[in-house]
């Protein structure tokens, strides 16, 4: 049997808000989805932590499918993409898109989790069908993109990006 | 239609200097969580956002050209971030009603 060359599509595509909240106890940071009409903002406690909002912004989320061999890639843990512009030489996205070369961008894949303390990050599996769905569409020669976990990050308040949400776009209207 | 050819008969600024592609659809957004999910490699996105936010969505999908609407033209940091993916970018004075008009009687669509 042979693998499948796939060929990813978007599904399930839910349009909602990136929520942000920050724990002072422990510094931590958590997101999560929502397909409220208004970004919730509660603040409540869970087991140790205190969770305060800290922001919201208007993100996307989605799965990917193979149109060939049917195959779903659930993206739950993905709560957005961030262009990397990090240039830190101890943060190993850097050192990845030095790496990569001319032409190619490096996309960090943000799960809810950014201390990482769960161990958890983005599926492999995830990232593979991420970068084989960004890239099976370009058309420019040369142009590649790389998207990797963010558990590669030097650190989520430290490394540079612009993260692909919809926060403070209309302040300039 | 190559964006050379669509400068000349629409009469679109320059903000930068990017590659001569051809231009294989339009997409009309202002919303980065748009773009990534509905616009294609080598379109042109028309846009009334200056924001550098929408570079690194349009990066992702391969747009081809991004047209800023109403005379707006972004910030130094949003040029050179564009220029180093590149993705070229113009300016029209006109409204996105009226540059998408002109663009529908290219035959562009």
């Amino acid at each position: 049997m042979t693998a499948c060359n796939h060929k990813w599509e978007m599904i399930d595509i839910l349009y909602g808000y990136l929520v942000v909240e920050g724990c002072p106890r422990c510094g931590g940071r958590t997101s999560f989805f929502s397909t409220e009409a208004v970004a919730p903002i509660d603040e409540y406690k869970e087991g140790d932590h205190f969770w305060i909002y800290l922001g919201s912004s208007q993100a996307v989320k989605f799965n990917l499918k193979c149109t060939k061999c049917n195959e779903i890639v659930h993206l739950d843990d993905l709560m957005g993409l961030m262009m990397s512009t990090c240039d830190r030489p101890q943060c190993e996205v850097a050192n990845i898109a030095k790496s990569a070369g001319k032409g190619s961008s490096v996309y960090v894949a943000l799960c809810a989790d950014s201390t990482h303390s769960s161990g958890k990050c983005i599926s492999e599996k995830g990232i593979d069908a991420l970068n084989q769905y960004f890239n099976q569409n370009i058309k420019t020669p040369e142009k590649k993109i790389l998207v990797v976990p963010c558990s590669k990050c030097c650190g989520i308040d430290v490394c540079e990006g612009i993260v692909i949400a919809d926060v403070g776009l209309t302040d300039i209207y | 239609m190559k964006i050379s050819e669509l400068v000349k008969k629409t009469g679109l600024k320059a903000i930068n200097e990017s590659e001569d592609k051809t231009i294989e659809g339009v997409y009309i957004s202002d919303m980065a969580s748009d773009i990534i999910t509905n616009a294609k490699a080598n379109m042109l996105l028309i846009t009334l956002q200056t924001h550098k936010t929408l570079i690194a969505a349009a990066n992702l999908i391969d747009v081809a050209a991004i047209v800023f609407v109403k005379g707006k033209k972004p910030g130094n940091d949003v040029v050179d971030l564009a220029t180093k993916v590149g993705i070229a970018l113009f300016s029209t004075e006109d409204d996105t009603w009226t540059f998408a008009s002109k663009l529908t009687r290219l035959g562009i669509q």
